[in-house]
């Protein structure tokens, strides 16, 4: 359907006003919502992906893509509400470990997660053990996201495995780790439930944990 | 000693941070890249792939003049106080009309002049041979230290870092840090005894310990950090300062050490592709001379995926970068080197050459090496910086002009850049180098004189 390529079009333009439109006009032919986010918008996000993968484009259009796409699906999302329904959306934890003022890493996974459907809460850097802990009892996050760049801050993961244990949460969520130094095994030897080495994977680590489609190569962590 | 007279007043970069505009960080993030792009097209500044080494100074002097912009108009931004430091054009060409045009390492028969160099300059670089924090083990920190401090090409040396200290996890912010960063100053001193050169500087003491707490408790002249030494205070993201690192800034400059600032923003990332970045990150070099009061400046622009610099892209980049302050400042430059490929691979012999050859043609001091992409532990030694060092002082022997150097480049940049991706990840240090002796592997060794051999034939004679 040609409603479908031109959404997708206008994410890889990043072009607002066009995304806003078209999901009005999805809209007022009766397109199914959910259809029109996963055919339209998110097709566009995914060549968006690529291309940055490729650096045949950089951070700055990847953003303004997202936003784009963001604008188009809250058309949907207040046509939902307004008919007392939602797109339901499942929810990451995301932050750079204590310590740690990487966050370059973390913020290319948010902007992919989020032009993936996910709620992603930004806890931001240098985040305390202690706060992804307060931050899980206040949200219950299907998943959790953390990021750490130096050995002497993933030294704080398992220090979060313990206390996510210790508080009785740990099987309530989903816990995925990813970074320079983390590696696959060892992401699994501290008891993680995923890693994944870029942003890409990060997204089909996510999907798969929460129980959407998707997979990864280091997902078996 | 420094002569605060000749630096911006560091009060008042304080009181910038606590009154500057409130800003949300995203928001000053997408500003730098849309002024960036902005601005590459208003002085029409052009990444070209086969002008690695761009001959053209007026597109370097425009880079230059873009950065100014940028710099005036995007500011500082302080994520602790999410405010934005402003400088004025006057308060920047007084600094950079101020700065001191030289900076001494090391002590007595080591000590080192540091000088702003200038494109095709026919002095020799200064070569600060650096372990780049690469993790080891506690019982390999000294050898490998030692295999930098030894060479010598060698000006001054710095160190890897320990994850582990007496079986305890090296953990930020905790006492642990405290007691593993002075055992790393002690060491690397220790290392530079053992080397025969008990006096050389160290141009960064402290690796292990990041925190301002754990690295200010390691400068101490008793664990063996000298006058003449020195450390780094970084730019944590693009244009970005801390408090943490601030804090670090007000303890350097009243101390007899160094302070060399650290840049190293992504191409890719939040200021776009080449052009962005390199005029993002002559930019950096206000925010350390004004920010930092930085006596001289390191940069280690990156590839956001690739985690290295030397595809083609970014030896572009160091190069106008490099010519644009050299043309324009007198800036103390050091240009630091970030391999794909391991160590005693033939690539990165090829990495390490093309590396040096365009900082050094391009009016950069020398800094090598990160090897690997900076990621694998153990995998570093002296070899690399000594490699980078020597085609550094053979690209001054030669007397080489942008335009030779380029086509040499150029070469070898279709040698390697395929493999960039899947660059090979070399050998650990024990098993390039001979433990008894501290010396490279016969097979390191020849692997250096091979390529040596290759280069010739290019043109390039290293003896
Ligand atoms: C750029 C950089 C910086 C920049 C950071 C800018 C920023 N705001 O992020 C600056 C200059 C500020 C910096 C500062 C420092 N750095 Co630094 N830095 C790097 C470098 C070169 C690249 C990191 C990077 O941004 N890569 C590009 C991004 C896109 O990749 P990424 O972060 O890996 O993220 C990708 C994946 O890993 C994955 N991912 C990331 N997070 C997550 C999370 C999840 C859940 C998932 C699934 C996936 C995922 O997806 C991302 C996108 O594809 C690394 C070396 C390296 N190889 O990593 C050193 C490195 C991390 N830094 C290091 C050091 C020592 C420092 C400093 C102490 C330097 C100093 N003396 O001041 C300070 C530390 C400050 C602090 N307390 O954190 C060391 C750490 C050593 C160690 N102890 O392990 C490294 C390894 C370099 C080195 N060997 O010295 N650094």
């Amino acid at each position: 359907m040609d409603l479908f390529k031109e959404m997708a079009k206008a994410v890889i333009e990043g072009d607002e006003e066009q995304t806003v439109s078209l999901a009005k006009e999805a809209l007022a032919k009766g397109v199914d919502p959910t259809e029109a986010i996963e055919k339209g918008f998110a097709e566009g996000m995914k060549e968006i992906g690529r291309l940055f993968e490729t650096l045949e484009i950089f951070l700055p259009q990847v953003i303004i893509s997202a936003e784009a796409m963001t604008a188009g699906v809250e058309i949907f999302r207040h046509y939902l509400l307004g008919k007392e329904g939602d797109i339901p959306k499942k929810t990451v934890l995301l932050g750079t470990i204590q310590g740690d003022v990487h966050d370059i890493g973390k913020n290319i996974v948010k902007i992919m997660l989020e032009s993936n459907g996910f709620k992603v809460y930004d806890l931001g850097r240098d985040v305390p053990v202690s706060n992804f802990i307060e931050k899980v009892k206040e949200l219950n996050p299907d998943l959790i996201g953390v990021s750490a760049l130096m050995t002497t801050t993933m030294v704080h993961m398992p220090k979060l495995m313990e206390a996510l244990q210790e508080s009785g949460l740990r099987t309530k969520v989903k816990i995925m780790l990813g970074g320079a130094p983390v590696l696959p095994e060892w992401a699994k030897k501290i008891g993680a439930d995923g890693y994944g080495e870029s942003a890409m994977e990060a997204v089909r680590v996510a999907k798969r944990l929460v129980g959407l489609q998707g997979e990864g190569k280091g997902d078996k962590a | 000693m420094r002569d605060h007279g000749k630096f911006f007043d560091f009060l008042e970069v304080i009181k910038r941070a606590e009154s500057g505009e409130i800003l949300k960080e995203a928001d000053f993030d997408k500003k730098l890249g849309k002024k960036a792009l902005a601005l590459m097209k208003q002085y029409e500044i052009r990444y070209h792939p086969e002008s690695v080494i761009p001959l053209d100074d007026g597109l370097a002097d425009r880079v230059y003049q873009a950065a100014v912009d940028l710099f005036l108009d995007l500011g500082v931004y302080c994520t602790d106080t999410q405010r934005v430091m402003r400088f004025t054009k006057e308060e920047l060409q007084w600094a950079l009309e101020n700065v001191p045009r030289d900076v001494q390492y090391g002590r007595e028969e080591e000590t080192v002049s540091v000088y702003p160099r200038k494109v095709e300059d026919p002095r020799d670089p200064i070569c600060f041979f650096s372990a780049v924090g690469t993790p080891v083990t506690e019982e390999m920190f000294l050898p490998v230290a030692r295999s930098y401090a030894q060479e010598p090409l060698a000006d001054t040396f710095s160190g890897p870092l320990i994850t582990s200290y007496k079986g305890i996890p090296v953990t930020s912010g905790s006492p642990i840090e405290v007691e593993a960063a002075i055992w790393n100053t002690q060491m690397l001193r220790e290392a530079a005894r053992q080397s025969g050169r008990p006096h050389i500087g160290i141009h960064n003491f402290q690796s292990t310990g990041e925190k301002t707490d754990a690295t200010i408790a390691s400068a101490q002249e008793g664990f063996g950090a000298f006058p003449g030494d020195g450390l780094f205070v970084a730019a944590i993201a693009e244009m970005k300062v801390d408090f943490e690192r601030l804090k670090k800034v007000a303890f350097l400059r009243q101390s007899p050490y160094v302070l060399g600032a650290l840049y190293g923003p992504l191409m890719g990332g939040y200021a776009g592709g080449p052009e962005g970045t390199a005029i993002a990150l002559v930019a950096h070099h206000f925010l350390g001379l004004l920010g930092f009061s930085a006596e001289r400046h390191n940069s280690f622009p990156i590839h956001i995926h690739h985690v290295c610099n030397t595809v083609r892209e970014m030896l572009w980049l160091i190069s106008i970068v490099g010519q644009a302050l050299a043309r324009n400042t007198h800036l103390i430059i050091v240009s630091n080197a970030f391999m794909a490929s391991g160590p005693c691979t033939d690539m990165v012999i090829d990495e390490l050459c093309a590396h040096s050859l365009t900082s050094t043609i391009s009016g950069w001091h020398l800094n090598p090496s990160a090897v690997v992409k900076n990621r694998y532990p153990m995998r570093c030694s002296g070899m690399e910086p000594r490699i980078h060092a020597e085609v550094g002082h053979q690209v001054t022997k030669m007397g080489f002009t942008r335009r030779e150097a380029n086509q040499i480049v150029l070469k070898l940049i279709e040698g390697y850049e395929k493999r960039i991706p899947e660059a090979p990840i070399g050998k650990m240090f024990h098993e390039c180098y001979q433990m008894d002796k501290i010396r490279p592997t016969d097979e390191y060794e020849s692997l250096f004189a091979k390529k040596k051999k290759e280069w010739r034939e290019l043109g390039f004679e290293v003896s």
